[in-house]
């Protein structure tokens, strides 16, 4: 018996973790898009998912549009606010030097002001959106497994944006315009692309990206202006896969929800946390390219 | 020699001046705050600005130092002059087990994995509940940091690292921070000098939480998380990369700017988050540039300007 409870919590937190990292991946492509052609961290990534959380909200709750407008807009909204963080904050510093430490700087200050300006604005209190908003029956699967129409919707949505993010990057001019600025910046730009609508366009998708995600998580957990702070696991997600790929953000972050659920059901849940950022530095030290990065070396 | 010796008088002239200079209450904590911010951000001055390696995860190091000193202190009664030394220490300690595997890595891949290690030990720290009371905090630890105090720590700190940066492993670490092939082939050992450097970042890192648990007579874990980090980081940026009196000046800055803000608490987070942003947009060399004061004294500055020497090392 002992055994059938536990290969059932193994079973039921497999799949919390698939539904949990699916969500992650959404954050985490988007941020390695970001640094696959900056090459900087981006802290207000974050932020994005924020932006899109309360835009939901506010749309679903607030002007009592139905629950795919509101997440449209959500989309949209986050992604201009995506767009124009780099055209203001990010864009001058792009052009004088090419230090990225001060990149960095500048998405931790954008990070805190889009996080305290929730805070001013709307509070910062708990919002929950309403439970019906998405499908979210259980099922049971037999045996004492169950599973949240909801988790199964949020890995079917996110497998669908990262299969049209695949196809985006893969079958168009501008996603092979992106694959090529991945690859060296410059010489892209050398090659004709206009490489300001080409930052802007990967802005906008990473911030889309990440308002799916902050939708998914303002729904399993509540939304609130530090939910932004989840996202350093999708940094960790993208750097376990390989920093800049994403099929790496995607594995990493599959890796990572399954680590952290299981953690939660075999060990204690407050170890969670603590079991990500270790098996970040394991990673850092054993292969810091991660899974599927470009290796590398010092740069000499 | 006359340079430095010149030097460190100021130093003890400005200590004396902010140990016996009449203030009010208020005002001498601001100070004592003003000197533990200082010191925190000379460590990562040398590390960030002198070593060229960024670390996003220097408030543990706070935390180690903070922890170690009210532990010792509260419960084992001891006095809290060896128990400040102790939490640097501690931090040292910590920063060589650490630094020993990762040191290796460069750039952003360092920057993540400190993250990654400050919040590794803040959440140790925090569920570590019978050692260090966990996420409650740790209260009812002695005011033994008054305005005298920190000061004094202030003075000796800062004129040990001043002259460090003017000594022989001062220059090694600028030789790796600007070309670290070249460094190698000139012969200098650079894994072990930055090595160095993160141990004593971390010896002040872990004097500074000392001091401000006996500031604050209470210290949490929350309050060394990754924004403390990120704060100490931007602190040394905003002064100027690469010079210590701009380090000393945006420390102050920072400092008092929040302090005055302190009543419109709300604002003031998003007001830090906006100087960031404008700062790196108007002036991302920070307010000195790699230059220390005094190189804006024409009589003091000595021959070719460090700042030409320096334009090719922009691109790294």
């Amino acid at each position: 018996m002992v055994n059938g409870v536990q290969f059932s919590t193994l079973f039921q937190q497999i799949i919390n973790g698939l539904s949990l990292g699916s969500v992650y991946a959404l954050i985490a492509v988007g941020y390695s898009l970001v640094y696959s052609i900056l090459s900087f961290s981006n802290f207000a990534h974050g932020g994005f998912l924020v932006v899109g959380g309360y835009i939901c909200y506010g749309l679903l709750m607030g002007k009592g549009f139905n629950i795919w407008i509101a997440s449209l807009g959500a989309l949209v909204g986050a992604g201009f606010v995506a767009a124009l963080t780099e055209r203001l904050a990010y864009k001058p510093i792009r052009e004088r030097t090419s230090m990225t430490l001060y990149l960095l700087i500048a998405s931790m200050g954008v990070s805190i002001v889009i996080e305290n300006l929730f805070v001013i604005v709307v509070g910062g209190r708990f919002r929950a959106l309403p439970q019906n908003t998405f499908p979210s029956a259980l099922f049971s699967l037999g045996g004492n497994v169950t599973v949240s129409a909801f988790d199964i919707f949020s890995l079917v949505i996110a497998v669908t944006f990262l299969g049209g993010l695949q196809l985006f990057l893969s079958r168009t001019r501008w996603g092979l315009a992106i694959r090529a600025a991945a690859c060296d910046l410059r010489t892209a730009g050398l090659m004709g692309v206009n490489v300001s609508l080409l930052i802007a366009i990967v802005f906008f998708v990473a911030g889309l990206l990440a308002a799916v995600g902050g939708i998914f998580l303002s729904v399993r957990y509540t939304l609130y202006p530090q939910l932004g702070g989840i996202t350093t696991k999708a940094f960790v997600a993208a750097v376990i896969g390989g920093l800049g790929s994403l099929p790496g953000a995607v594995v990493g972050s599959l890796i990572l929800g399954l680590a952290e659920m299981l953690t939660a059901g075999f060990i204690s849940s407050q170890m969670r946390d603590l079991v990500v950022f270790s098996m970040l530095v394991i990673m850092l030290l054993v292969k810091p390219a991660g899974f599927f990065g470009k290796q590398i070396g010092d740069k000499i | 020699m006359r340079k430095s010796l010149l030097g460190n008088a100021a130093f003890v002239a400005l200590g004396l001046v902010l140990a016996f200079m009449p203030l009010s209450g208020y005002e001498e904590g601001i100070v004592a705050l003003l000197c533990i911010n200082c010191i925190a951000a000379m460590g990562v001055s040398l590390l960030t600005g002198f070593t060229g390696i960024f670390s996003l995860g220097h408030a543990a190091y706070m935390a180690l130092g903070a922890y170690t000193a009210a532990i010792m202190t509260v419960r084992y009664g001891v006095h809290w002059l060896p128990a400040i030394v102790a939490g640097g220490i501690i931090a040292v300690l910590v920063a060589w087990l650490i630094g020993m595997p990762t040191l290796r890595l460069t750039g952003d891949y360092y920057a993540i994995a400190s993250i990654g290690l400050g919040e590794a030990i803040r959440l140790i720290l925090e569920n570590w509940q019978s050692f260090t009371r966990g996420a409650r905090g740790f209260p009812g630890i002695d005011s033994y940091t008054n305005r005298a105090v920190s000061v004094g720590f202030f003075t000796v700190l800062g004129i040990g690292m001043f002259n460090l940066i003017y000594s022989r492993l001062g220059r090694e670490l600028k030789a790796s921070r600007d070309d670290r092939v070249a460094a190698s082939l000139m012969g200098f050992h650079t894994p072990a000098s930055r090595m160095k450097a993160l141990l004593i970042s971390a010896f002040y890192c872990g004097i500074a939480g000392a001091l401000l648990g006996g500031y604050m007579n209470f210290i949490q874990p929350s309050m060394f998380d990754m924004m403390k980090s990120t704060e100490l980081t931007a602190v040394v940026v905003f002064g100027g990369l690469g010079s210590m009196s701009g380090t000393l000046l945006g420390s102050a800055a920072i400092t008092s700017v929040m302090e005055y803000f302190r009543d419109i608490s709300q604002y003031r987070m998003l007001i830090y988050g906006l100087l960031l942003v404008v700062i790196m947009v108007l002036r991302p060399e920070g307010l000195l540039g790699d230059r220390e004061l005094w190189a804006f004294v024409p009589s003091l500055r000595g021959g070719v300007k460090r700042s030409e020497a320096r334009e090719g090392g922009e691109g790294r």
